[in-house]
Protein backbone atom coordinates (compact mmCIF):
# COMPACT_ATOMS: atom_id res chain seq x y z
CA UNK A 1 0.00 0.00 0.00
CA UNK A 2 1.10 3.50 -0.87
CA UNK A 3 2.55 5.93 2.21
CA UNK A 4 -0.69 8.67 0.45
CA UNK A 5 -3.21 5.31 1.13
CA UNK A 6 -2.19 5.08 4.29
CA UNK A 7 -2.49 8.24 5.42
CA UNK A 8 -5.90 8.30 3.97
CA UNK A 9 -6.49 5.27 5.25
CA UNK A 10 -5.78 6.61 8.88
CA UNK A 11 -7.95 9.45 8.29
CA UNK A 12 -10.83 7.20 7.77
CA UNK A 13 -10.56 5.42 10.62
CA UNK A 14 -9.67 8.41 13.13
CA UNK A 15 -12.69 9.79 11.58
CA UNK A 16 -14.80 6.83 12.19
CA UNK A 17 -13.41 6.25 15.82
CA UNK A 18 -14.98 10.32 16.38
CA UNK A 19 -18.25 9.37 15.44
CA UNK A 20 -17.92 6.51 17.73
CA UNK A 21 -16.51 8.15 20.69
CA UNK A 22 -19.63 10.92 20.21
CA UNK A 23 -22.36 8.53 19.66
CA UNK A 24 -21.23 6.19 22.80
CA UNK A 25 -21.75 7.57 26.30
CA UNK A 26 -23.57 6.71 29.56
CA UNK A 27 -26.70 8.12 28.65
CA UNK A 28 -28.47 6.67 25.89
CA UNK A 29 -30.34 9.99 25.04
CA UNK A 30 -27.31 10.12 21.84
CA UNK A 31 -26.74 7.34 20.10
CA UNK A 32 -25.95 6.23 16.38
CA UNK A 33 -29.70 6.69 15.03
CA UNK A 34 -30.65 9.72 16.46
CA UNK A 35 -27.42 11.44 15.68
CA UNK A 36 -28.62 10.49 12.48
CA UNK A 37 -31.93 12.07 13.15
CA UNK A 38 -30.26 14.78 14.58
CA UNK A 39 -28.17 15.73 11.27
CA UNK A 40 -31.34 15.28 8.53
CA UNK A 41 -33.52 16.69 10.09
CA UNK A 42 -32.48 19.01 13.40
CA UNK A 43 -33.85 19.29 16.71
CA UNK A 44 -37.35 18.46 15.85
CA UNK A 45 -38.57 16.42 18.56
CA UNK A 46 -38.38 16.91 22.44
CA UNK A 47 -36.21 13.53 22.67
CA UNK A 48 -34.10 14.77 19.10
CA UNK A 49 -33.86 18.14 21.27
CA UNK A 50 -32.69 16.26 24.59
CA UNK A 51 -29.99 14.55 22.11
CA UNK A 52 -29.20 17.77 21.09
CA UNK A 53 -28.24 19.11 24.44
CA UNK A 54 -25.93 16.22 25.10
CA UNK A 55 -24.67 16.49 21.57
CA UNK A 56 -23.66 20.44 21.94
CA UNK A 57 -22.94 20.42 25.86
CA UNK A 58 -21.32 16.83 26.93
CA UNK A 59 -20.10 14.93 23.60
CA UNK A 60 -19.17 17.22 21.03
CA UNK A 61 -16.84 19.50 23.32
CA UNK A 62 -15.04 16.39 24.84
CA UNK A 63 -14.38 14.45 22.18
CA UNK A 64 -12.84 18.22 20.79
CA UNK A 65 -10.66 18.27 24.01
CA UNK A 66 -9.94 14.66 23.57
CA UNK A 67 -8.80 14.69 19.96
CA UNK A 68 -6.82 18.26 20.13
CA UNK A 69 -4.87 17.10 23.73
CA UNK A 70 -3.75 13.31 21.63
CA UNK A 71 -2.58 15.84 18.42
CA UNK A 72 -0.92 18.60 20.80
CA UNK A 73 0.78 15.31 22.91
CA UNK A 74 1.85 13.09 19.83
CA UNK A 75 3.37 16.27 17.95
CA UNK A 76 5.30 17.29 20.86
CA UNK A 77 6.84 13.58 20.86
CA UNK A 78 7.71 13.61 17.33
CA UNK A 79 9.49 16.85 17.49
CA UNK A 80 11.50 16.22 20.84
CA UNK A 81 12.10 12.96 19.53
CA UNK A 82 13.51 13.84 16.46
CA UNK A 83 15.12 17.17 18.51
CA UNK A 84 17.03 15.14 21.20
CA UNK A 85 17.76 12.01 18.71
CA UNK A 86 16.34 10.39 21.83
CA UNK A 87 13.38 7.63 20.73
CA UNK A 88 12.11 8.15 24.46
CA UNK A 89 11.87 11.58 24.27
CA UNK A 90 8.20 12.95 25.11
CA UNK A 91 6.46 16.23 26.00
CA UNK A 92 6.25 15.67 29.89
CA UNK A 93 10.18 14.79 29.58
CA UNK A 94 10.97 18.55 30.05
CA UNK A 95 9.12 18.85 33.54
CA UNK A 96 6.33 20.11 32.29
CA UNK A 97 3.78 18.29 33.88
CA UNK A 98 4.75 18.51 37.46
CA UNK A 99 5.55 22.27 36.98
CA UNK A 100 1.74 22.99 35.78
CA UNK A 101 0.27 20.27 38.10
CA UNK A 102 2.32 22.49 41.24
CA UNK A 103 1.01 25.41 39.89
CA UNK A 104 -2.64 24.24 39.74
CA UNK A 105 -2.43 22.63 43.53
CA UNK A 106 -1.35 25.57 44.75
CA UNK A 107 -3.84 27.61 43.25
CA UNK A 108 -6.30 25.19 44.43
CA UNK A 109 -4.81 25.75 47.79
CA UNK A 110 -5.11 29.34 47.64
CA UNK A 111 -8.96 28.64 47.35
CA UNK A 112 -8.91 29.32 43.69
CA UNK A 113 -11.53 27.21 41.62
CA UNK A 114 -10.43 27.33 38.17
CA UNK A 115 -6.71 25.95 37.33
CA UNK A 116 -6.19 26.65 33.86
CA UNK A 117 -4.38 29.27 33.49
CA UNK A 118 -2.36 28.55 36.53
CA UNK A 119 -1.33 25.15 35.24
CA UNK A 120 -0.27 26.83 32.15
CA UNK A 121 1.63 29.94 33.90
CA UNK A 122 3.45 26.98 36.19
CA UNK A 123 4.53 24.40 32.84
CA UNK A 124 5.40 27.19 30.56
CA UNK A 125 7.54 28.73 33.76
CA UNK A 126 9.50 25.50 34.08
CA UNK A 127 9.66 25.05 29.97
CA UNK A 128 11.59 28.47 30.12
CA UNK A 129 13.54 28.15 33.17
CA UNK A 130 15.09 25.27 31.61
CA UNK A 131 15.87 26.82 28.57
CA UNK A 132 17.21 29.86 29.99
CA UNK A 133 19.66 27.56 32.50
CA UNK A 134 21.01 25.92 28.89
CA UNK A 135 20.64 28.58 26.53
CA UNK A 136 24.18 28.35 25.86
CA UNK A 137 24.39 24.80 25.72
CA UNK A 138 21.39 23.44 23.72
CA UNK A 139 22.99 23.02 20.22
CA UNK A 140 26.03 21.14 21.69
CA UNK A 141 25.13 19.59 24.82
CA UNK A 142 20.99 18.29 24.51
CA UNK A 143 21.63 15.89 27.31
CA UNK A 144 22.50 18.63 29.70
CA UNK A 145 18.70 20.02 28.73
CA UNK A 146 17.09 16.64 29.52
CA UNK A 147 18.46 16.62 33.16
CA UNK A 148 17.32 20.09 34.00
CA UNK A 149 14.30 19.46 33.04
CA UNK A 150 14.14 16.00 35.10
CA UNK A 151 15.61 17.82 38.13
CA UNK A 152 13.35 21.02 38.01
CA UNK A 153 10.44 17.69 37.31
CA UNK A 154 11.57 16.41 40.64
CA UNK A 155 11.58 19.43 42.37
CA UNK A 156 8.09 20.71 41.59
CA UNK A 157 6.94 16.98 42.45
CA UNK A 158 7.97 16.86 45.78
CA UNK A 159 6.56 20.34 46.25
CA UNK A 160 2.93 19.56 44.68
CA UNK A 161 3.16 15.66 47.16
CA UNK A 162 3.91 18.48 50.14
CA UNK A 163 1.32 20.81 49.59
CA UNK A 164 -1.44 17.86 48.72
CA UNK A 165 -1.19 16.70 52.18
CA UNK A 166 -2.50 19.75 53.70
CA UNK A 167 -6.08 19.49 51.53
CA UNK A 168 -8.89 17.47 53.32
CA UNK A 169 -9.62 14.28 51.67
CA UNK A 170 -12.68 15.30 49.70
CA UNK A 171 -10.59 18.26 47.99
CA UNK A 172 -7.71 15.41 47.60
CA UNK A 173 -9.93 13.09 45.47
CA UNK A 174 -10.76 15.93 42.93
CA UNK A 175 -6.81 16.97 42.85
CA UNK A 176 -6.14 13.65 42.49
CA UNK A 177 -8.13 12.94 39.61
CA UNK A 178 -7.29 16.15 37.58
CA UNK A 179 -3.37 14.88 38.40
CA UNK A 180 -4.02 11.74 36.46
CA UNK A 181 -5.73 13.27 33.44
CA UNK A 182 -9.03 13.76 32.70
CA UNK A 183 -11.46 15.25 29.83
CA UNK A 184 -14.67 15.39 32.79
CA UNK A 185 -16.00 18.51 33.34
CA UNK A 186 -14.62 20.84 30.31
CA UNK A 187 -16.26 22.91 28.28
CA UNK A 188 -15.95 24.63 25.05
CA UNK A 189 -13.31 27.13 26.67
CA UNK A 190 -11.06 24.25 27.38
CA UNK A 191 -11.51 23.26 22.92
CA UNK A 192 -10.69 27.04 22.53
CA UNK A 193 -7.41 26.47 23.98
CA UNK A 194 -6.31 22.65 22.79
CA UNK A 195 -7.55 22.75 19.15
CA UNK A 196 -6.08 26.28 18.18
CA UNK A 197 -2.45 25.66 19.68
CA UNK A 198 -3.33 21.84 18.09
CA UNK A 199 -3.75 23.64 14.20
CA UNK A 200 -0.68 26.06 14.88
CA UNK A 201 1.42 23.20 16.21
CA UNK A 202 0.26 20.85 13.02
CA UNK A 203 1.17 23.85 10.54
CA UNK A 204 4.73 24.38 11.83
CA UNK A 205 5.77 20.83 12.73
CA UNK A 206 5.30 20.62 8.77
CA UNK A 207 7.19 23.15 7.75
CA UNK A 208 10.07 21.85 9.82
CA UNK A 209 9.70 18.32 8.45
CA UNK A 210 12.79 18.53 6.78
CA UNK A 211 14.62 20.35 9.32
CA UNK A 212 13.61 17.15 11.51
CA UNK A 213 14.75 14.84 9.63
CA UNK A 214 17.69 16.32 9.25
CA UNK A 215 18.10 16.95 12.63
CA UNK A 216 17.20 13.02 13.23
CA UNK A 217 19.82 12.36 11.22
CA UNK A 218 22.52 14.03 13.07
CA UNK A 219 23.42 17.97 14.43
CA UNK A 220 26.24 17.98 12.06
CA UNK A 221 24.46 16.60 8.81
CA UNK A 222 21.75 18.93 9.51
CA UNK A 223 24.13 21.80 10.05
CA UNK A 224 26.19 21.14 6.15
CA UNK A 225 23.03 20.73 4.62
CA UNK A 226 21.76 24.39 5.38
CA UNK A 227 19.72 24.03 8.63
CA UNK A 228 20.40 26.75 11.09
CA UNK A 229 20.21 23.97 14.01
CA UNK A 230 20.49 26.03 17.07
CA UNK A 231 17.55 27.84 15.71
CA UNK A 232 15.07 24.87 14.72
CA UNK A 233 15.56 23.45 17.93
CA UNK A 234 14.92 26.34 20.25
CA UNK A 235 12.24 26.51 18.08
CA UNK A 236 10.56 23.09 18.08
CA UNK A 237 11.45 22.79 22.03
CA UNK A 238 9.27 25.82 22.48
CA UNK A 239 6.68 24.76 20.61
CA UNK A 240 6.78 21.41 22.29
CA UNK A 241 6.65 22.64 25.52
CA UNK A 242 3.82 24.95 24.45
CA UNK A 243 1.83 22.06 23.41
CA UNK A 244 2.76 20.10 26.32
CA UNK A 245 1.55 23.09 28.93
CA UNK A 246 -1.52 23.63 27.14
CA UNK A 247 -2.44 20.06 27.70
CA UNK A 248 -1.59 19.86 31.50
CA UNK A 249 -3.32 23.07 31.47
CA UNK A 250 -6.63 21.84 30.56
CA UNK A 251 -6.50 17.94 31.57
CA UNK A 252 -3.57 17.16 33.71
CA UNK A 253 -0.79 14.68 32.54
CA UNK A 254 -1.66 11.73 30.21
CA UNK A 255 1.28 9.92 29.53
CA UNK A 256 2.41 8.19 27.03
CA UNK A 257 0.57 9.20 24.07
CA UNK A 258 3.63 11.58 23.22
CA UNK A 259 5.51 8.68 23.23
CA UNK A 260 3.56 6.18 21.63
CA UNK A 261 1.79 8.11 18.62
CA UNK A 262 5.68 8.99 17.07
CA UNK A 263 6.28 5.37 17.10
CA UNK A 264 3.30 4.11 15.70
CA UNK A 265 3.55 6.80 12.69
CA UNK A 266 6.86 5.93 11.84
CA UNK A 267 5.49 2.42 11.91
CA UNK A 268 2.77 2.79 9.98
CA UNK A 269 3.64 5.79 7.36
CA UNK A 270 7.37 5.62 7.38
CA UNK A 271 10.24 7.80 9.04
CA UNK A 272 9.94 10.84 6.81
CA UNK A 273 8.85 13.22 8.71
CA UNK A 274 6.71 14.48 5.78
CA UNK A 275 4.24 11.92 6.22
CA UNK A 276 5.31 11.16 10.03
CA UNK A 277 4.06 14.63 11.00
CA UNK A 278 0.10 14.22 9.69
CA UNK A 279 0.20 9.82 10.58
CA UNK A 280 1.44 11.29 14.29
CA UNK A 281 -1.34 13.67 14.54
CA UNK A 282 -3.98 11.24 13.59
CA UNK A 283 -2.77 8.49 15.78
CA UNK A 284 -2.49 10.71 19.06
CA UNK A 285 -6.18 11.89 18.02
CA UNK A 286 -7.28 8.07 18.07
CA UNK A 287 -5.26 7.21 21.12
CA UNK A 288 -6.73 9.62 23.51
CA UNK A 289 -9.96 9.76 21.82
CA UNK A 290 -9.85 5.90 21.90
CA UNK A 291 -8.35 5.86 25.90
CA UNK A 292 -11.33 8.73 26.95
CA UNK A 293 -13.97 6.38 25.26
CA UNK A 294 -12.91 3.49 27.49
CA UNK A 295 -12.31 5.31 30.52
CA UNK A 296 -15.91 6.73 30.14
CA UNK A 297 -17.65 3.29 29.38
CA UNK A 298 -15.42 0.51 30.87
CA UNK A 299 -16.97 1.06 34.14
CA UNK A 300 -20.84 1.32 34.90
CA UNK A 301 -21.51 4.43 36.69
CA UNK A 302 -17.97 5.76 37.09
CA UNK A 303 -15.35 7.21 34.93
CA UNK A 304 -11.58 6.31 34.94
CA UNK A 305 -9.17 8.98 34.60
CA UNK A 306 -8.03 8.81 31.42
CA UNK A 307 -4.23 8.88 32.33
CA UNK A 308 -5.04 5.35 33.94
CA UNK A 309 -5.80 4.25 30.01
CA UNK A 310 -2.99 5.30 28.30
CA UNK A 311 -0.69 4.26 31.03
CA UNK A 312 -2.31 0.42 30.89
CA UNK A 313 -2.02 1.30 26.77
CA UNK A 314 1.60 2.32 26.97
CA UNK A 315 2.88 -0.64 29.17
CA UNK A 316 1.43 -2.78 26.81
CA UNK A 317 2.96 -1.09 23.65
CA UNK A 318 6.56 -1.34 25.05
CA UNK A 319 6.02 -4.74 26.02
CA UNK A 320 4.91 -5.65 22.57
CA UNK A 321 7.60 -3.70 21.35
CA UNK A 322 10.51 -5.77 23.22
CA UNK A 323 9.18 -8.74 21.87
CA UNK A 324 9.14 -7.83 18.05
CA UNK A 325 12.89 -6.24 19.00
CA UNK A 326 14.05 -9.71 20.16
CA UNK B 1 46.84 32.94 -11.68
CA UNK B 2 44.31 30.00 -9.76
CA UNK B 3 40.95 30.83 -9.09
CA UNK B 4 40.49 30.72 -5.30
CA UNK B 5 37.74 28.69 -4.09
CA UNK B 6 38.11 28.98 -0.35
CA UNK B 7 40.63 31.35 1.30
CA UNK B 8 41.55 30.54 5.42
CA UNK B 9 43.01 33.38 7.25
CA UNK B 10 44.69 32.55 10.53
CA UNK B 11 41.93 30.00 12.02
CA UNK B 12 41.86 29.54 15.70
CA UNK B 13 39.63 27.48 17.10
CA UNK B 14 39.24 25.46 19.76
CA UNK B 15 36.78 23.40 22.52
CA UNK B 16 36.10 24.43 26.04
CA UNK B 17 39.57 26.17 27.06
CA UNK B 18 41.89 23.97 25.06
CA UNK B 19 43.49 25.71 21.42
CA UNK B 20 43.54 23.18 18.61
CA UNK B 21 43.64 25.34 15.93
CA UNK B 22 46.83 27.71 16.13
CA UNK B 23 46.48 29.81 12.98
CA UNK B 24 46.13 27.78 10.18
CA UNK B 25 46.10 29.96 6.84
CA UNK B 26 45.65 28.11 3.41
CA UNK B 27 43.91 28.75 0.21
CA UNK B 28 41.88 25.89 -1.51
CA UNK B 29 41.95 26.28 -5.60
CA UNK B 30 38.81 25.32 -8.20
CA UNK B 31 39.75 22.24 -9.98
CA UNK B 32 42.17 21.12 -7.16
CA UNK B 33 41.94 18.15 -4.52
CA UNK B 34 43.88 18.97 -1.11
CA UNK B 35 44.60 16.37 0.80
CA UNK B 36 44.57 17.25 4.99
CA UNK B 37 46.64 14.74 6.54
CA UNK B 38 48.18 14.25 9.93
CA UNK B 39 49.13 12.36 13.22
CA UNK B 40 45.54 11.74 15.35
CA UNK B 41 44.46 14.72 17.51
CA UNK B 42 46.11 16.81 14.76
CA UNK B 43 42.76 19.01 14.41
CA UNK B 44 42.02 17.93 10.98
CA UNK B 45 38.63 17.34 11.75
CA UNK B 46 38.20 20.50 13.55
CA UNK B 47 39.78 22.18 10.75
CA UNK B 48 36.99 21.24 8.41
CA UNK B 49 34.21 22.19 11.44
CA UNK B 50 36.20 25.61 11.50
CA UNK B 51 36.07 25.89 8.05
CA UNK B 52 31.73 25.28 7.46
CA UNK B 53 30.78 27.49 10.59
CA UNK B 54 30.08 24.23 12.82
CA UNK B 55 32.84 25.38 15.69
CA UNK B 56 32.70 29.06 16.03
CA UNK B 57 36.22 30.87 15.41
CA UNK B 58 38.26 32.50 17.97
CA UNK B 59 40.05 34.25 15.22
CA UNK B 60 40.54 34.60 11.99
CA UNK B 61 38.29 34.55 8.53
CA UNK B 62 37.07 32.02 6.20
CA UNK B 63 36.08 33.12 2.54
CA UNK B 64 34.14 30.55 0.38
CA UNK B 65 34.40 31.85 -3.25
CA UNK B 66 35.05 35.05 -1.83
CA UNK B 67 32.29 36.02 0.57
CA UNK B 68 32.85 36.04 4.09
CA UNK B 69 31.46 32.42 5.63
CA UNK B 70 29.61 34.68 8.53
CA UNK B 71 27.71 36.45 5.44
CA UNK B 72 26.54 33.50 3.97
CA UNK B 73 22.84 32.36 5.16
CA UNK B 74 22.92 28.53 6.33
CA UNK B 75 20.78 27.62 2.97
CA UNK B 76 23.67 29.46 0.80
CA UNK B 77 26.55 28.11 2.42
CA UNK B 78 25.03 24.82 1.62
CA UNK B 79 24.44 25.25 -1.85
CA UNK B 80 28.36 26.79 -2.11
CA UNK B 81 29.86 23.66 0.17
CA UNK B 82 28.80 20.15 0.62
CA UNK B 83 30.45 18.17 4.07
CA UNK B 84 30.54 14.46 3.87
CA UNK B 85 31.21 13.62 7.85
CA UNK B 86 32.40 11.03 9.77
CA UNK B 87 29.55 8.50 10.69
CA UNK B 88 26.82 9.47 12.49
CA UNK B 89 24.57 6.59 13.42
CA UNK B 90 21.13 7.27 12.06
CA UNK B 91 18.06 7.57 14.77
CA UNK B 92 15.18 6.78 12.42
CA UNK B 93 14.71 4.03 9.24
CA UNK B 94 14.79 5.73 5.81
CA UNK B 95 15.43 4.27 2.66
CA UNK B 96 18.58 4.91 1.10
CA UNK B 97 17.06 7.01 -1.50
CA UNK B 98 14.72 9.11 0.63
CA UNK B 99 18.53 9.96 2.60
CA UNK B 100 19.99 10.72 -0.12
CA UNK B 101 17.26 13.11 -1.42
CA UNK B 102 18.25 14.78 1.93
CA UNK B 103 21.10 16.09 0.47
CA UNK B 104 18.84 18.39 -1.96
CA UNK B 105 17.61 20.36 0.96
CA UNK B 106 19.52 23.54 0.53
CA UNK B 107 17.91 23.80 -3.17
CA UNK B 108 14.21 23.46 -1.81
CA UNK B 109 11.10 25.08 -0.45
CA UNK B 110 10.11 23.97 2.71
CA UNK B 111 7.16 22.56 1.99
CA UNK B 112 6.29 21.12 -1.36
CA UNK B 113 7.21 17.63 -3.31
CA UNK B 114 10.68 17.54 -4.61
CA UNK B 115 11.21 18.59 -8.03
CA UNK B 116 12.25 16.08 -11.22
CA UNK B 117 15.87 17.66 -10.79
CA UNK B 118 16.35 16.94 -7.51
CA UNK B 119 15.47 13.12 -8.39
CA UNK B 120 18.19 13.43 -10.93
CA UNK B 121 20.72 15.17 -9.17
CA UNK B 122 19.95 12.19 -6.18
CA UNK B 123 20.24 9.32 -8.91
CA UNK B 124 23.41 10.83 -10.24
CA UNK B 125 24.66 10.91 -6.59
CA UNK B 126 23.51 7.01 -6.07
CA UNK B 127 25.44 6.13 -9.04
CA UNK B 128 28.51 7.90 -8.59
CA UNK B 129 28.88 6.38 -5.14
CA UNK B 130 28.07 2.86 -6.20
CA UNK B 131 24.93 3.26 -4.42
CA UNK B 132 22.17 2.88 -7.02
CA UNK B 133 21.54 -0.70 -6.33
CA UNK B 134 21.19 -0.24 -3.06
CA UNK B 135 18.76 3.02 -3.18
CA UNK B 136 15.49 0.90 -1.80
CA UNK B 137 17.20 -0.87 0.99
CA UNK B 138 17.03 0.81 4.37
CA UNK B 139 19.85 3.37 5.38
CA UNK B 140 20.46 0.47 8.88
CA UNK B 141 20.66 -1.99 7.43
CA UNK B 142 23.87 -0.90 6.01
CA UNK B 143 27.09 -2.25 6.51
CA UNK B 144 29.62 0.69 7.85
CA UNK B 145 31.44 0.98 4.30
CA UNK B 146 27.93 1.44 2.78
CA UNK B 147 26.63 4.27 4.51
CA UNK B 148 29.95 5.89 4.08
CA UNK B 149 28.98 5.37 0.56
CA UNK B 150 25.60 6.98 1.21
CA UNK B 151 26.75 9.60 2.93
CA UNK B 152 29.17 10.61 0.17
CA UNK B 153 25.80 10.33 -1.94
CA UNK B 154 24.44 12.76 0.01
CA UNK B 155 26.73 14.85 -0.12
CA UNK B 156 27.20 14.51 -3.77
CA UNK B 157 23.44 15.28 -4.01
CA UNK B 158 23.99 19.05 -3.39
CA UNK B 159 25.74 19.53 -5.99
CA UNK B 160 27.91 22.25 -4.79
CA UNK B 161 31.53 23.48 -6.48
CA UNK B 162 33.07 22.95 -2.92
CA UNK B 163 33.37 19.61 -1.56
CA UNK B 164 35.05 18.56 2.15
CA UNK B 165 35.26 15.12 3.20
CA UNK B 166 36.45 13.37 6.36
CA UNK B 167 38.38 10.12 6.00
CA UNK B 168 35.43 9.22 3.30
CA UNK B 169 37.27 6.15 2.42
CA UNK B 170 37.86 4.84 5.95
CA UNK B 171 35.75 1.84 5.97
CA UNK B 172 35.99 0.82 2.44
CA UNK B 173 37.26 -2.10 0.88
CA UNK B 174 40.01 -1.62 -1.53
CA UNK B 175 38.40 -1.37 -4.54
CA UNK B 176 35.96 1.24 -3.35
CA UNK B 177 38.72 2.84 -1.83
CA UNK B 178 40.40 3.67 -5.26
CA UNK B 179 37.00 4.09 -6.79
CA UNK B 180 35.85 7.07 -4.73
CA UNK B 181 39.72 8.79 -4.96
CA UNK B 182 39.34 8.53 -8.83
CA UNK B 183 35.57 10.08 -8.57
CA UNK B 184 37.49 12.95 -6.25
CA UNK B 185 40.24 13.54 -8.98
CA UNK B 186 37.10 13.47 -11.81
CA UNK B 187 35.04 16.31 -9.53
CA UNK B 188 38.19 18.29 -9.63
CA UNK B 189 39.61 18.53 -12.77
CA UNK B 190 36.47 17.38 -14.97
CA UNK B 191 34.12 19.45 -13.63
CA UNK B 192 36.16 22.05 -11.75
CA UNK B 193 35.09 21.56 -8.08
CA UNK B 194 37.38 22.06 -5.12
CA UNK B 195 37.85 19.45 -3.26
CA UNK B 196 39.59 19.20 0.05
CA UNK B 197 39.90 15.66 1.77
CA UNK B 198 41.08 14.43 4.87
CA UNK B 199 42.95 11.34 4.69
CA UNK B 200 44.79 8.93 7.04
CA UNK B 201 46.43 7.06 3.96
CA UNK B 202 49.01 8.84 3.29
CA UNK B 203 49.95 6.84 -0.09
CA UNK B 204 46.20 7.25 -1.39
CA UNK B 205 46.31 11.08 -0.53
CA UNK B 206 49.81 10.79 -2.41
CA UNK B 207 48.17 9.60 -5.22
CA UNK B 208 44.98 11.16 -5.93
CA UNK B 209 45.61 14.65 -4.38
CA UNK B 210 47.12 17.50 -6.56
CA UNK B 211 48.77 19.02 -3.00
CA UNK B 212 49.00 18.00 0.47
CA UNK B 213 48.52 19.95 3.48
CA UNK B 214 50.30 18.70 6.81
CA UNK B 215 48.99 19.29 10.13
CA UNK B 216 50.75 19.17 13.50
CA UNK B 217 49.66 20.06 16.67
CA UNK B 218 47.07 22.59 14.88
CA UNK B 219 49.29 24.26 12.94
CA UNK B 220 50.30 23.69 8.75
CA UNK B 221 53.96 22.26 8.71
CA UNK B 222 54.16 21.71 5.37
CA UNK B 223 51.69 22.87 2.28
CA UNK B 224 52.57 21.88 -1.68
CA UNK B 225 52.49 18.65 -4.14
CA UNK B 226 53.39 15.45 -2.58
CA UNK B 227 56.88 15.47 -3.62
CA UNK B 228 57.16 18.36 -1.52
CA UNK B 229 55.54 17.79 0.94
CA UNK B 230 56.10 13.82 1.77
CA UNK B 231 60.00 14.20 2.92
CA UNK B 232 61.30 10.94 4.99
CA UNK B 233 62.90 13.18 8.13
CA UNK B 234 59.38 15.51 8.01
CA UNK B 235 57.27 12.29 8.64
CA UNK B 236 59.20 10.44 11.10
CA UNK B 237 58.95 13.25 13.40
CA UNK B 238 55.77 13.80 12.55
CA UNK B 239 54.26 10.23 13.15
CA UNK B 240 56.98 9.43 15.75
CA UNK B 241 58.04 6.53 13.83
CA UNK B 242 61.62 6.05 12.76
CA UNK B 243 60.50 3.19 10.63
CA UNK B 244 58.46 5.48 8.10
CA UNK B 245 60.53 5.70 4.56
CA UNK B 246 59.34 7.12 1.50
CA UNK B 247 59.40 5.30 -1.97
CA UNK B 248 58.16 6.03 -5.09
CA UNK B 249 55.03 3.85 -6.99
CA UNK B 250 57.01 1.85 -9.44
CA UNK B 251 53.51 2.11 -11.83
CA UNK B 252 52.89 5.89 -11.05
CA UNK B 253 55.83 7.56 -10.10
CA UNK B 254 54.46 9.18 -7.50
CA UNK B 255 55.34 9.20 -4.04
CA UNK B 256 54.43 7.25 -0.92
CA UNK B 257 55.35 5.63 2.41
CA UNK B 258 55.97 2.26 3.51
CA UNK B 259 57.77 0.57 6.64
CA UNK B 260 61.62 -0.60 6.92
CA UNK B 261 60.76 -3.23 9.51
Amino acid sequence: MSTLARLILLGVLTLALLIIAVCVGPTSLLNFSSLWHLLREGASTPELQRASLVLWELRLPRVFLAAGVGANLALGGLLLQAIFRNPLAEPYLLGLSSGGALAAVLALAAGMTSVTWPALGGSLAVALLVLLLCRHRVASDLPSLLLAGVALGALAQAFTTATILRFNPEALRGILFWLMGSFANQGWSAVALVLPTAVIGFIFTLFLHRPLDLLAIGGESAHHLGVPTHAVQIMGIALAAALAAVTVAVCGTIGFVGLMAPHLARRVAGAPHAVSVPASLLLGVMLTVGSDLVARTLLVGTELPVGVVTGALGCMFFLALLRQKR
Amino acid sequence: MKNIAVKAFKLCAGYEREDVLRSVSFELHTGEVLGVVGPNGSGKSTLLRALTGLLPLRSGKVQMQGRALPSLSAKERARLCAVQPQIEMPLFDYSVRDFVLLGRHPHRALLGAAHPTDHEAAERALRRAGMSEMSERSIRALSTGEWQRALLARALAQETPLLFLDEPAAHLDPGHRYAIHLLLRQLAHKENRAVLCISHDLNLAAEFCDRLMLLRAGSVLALGTPEEVLQEKILQELFGCAALRVAINPHTGRPGTVFAS
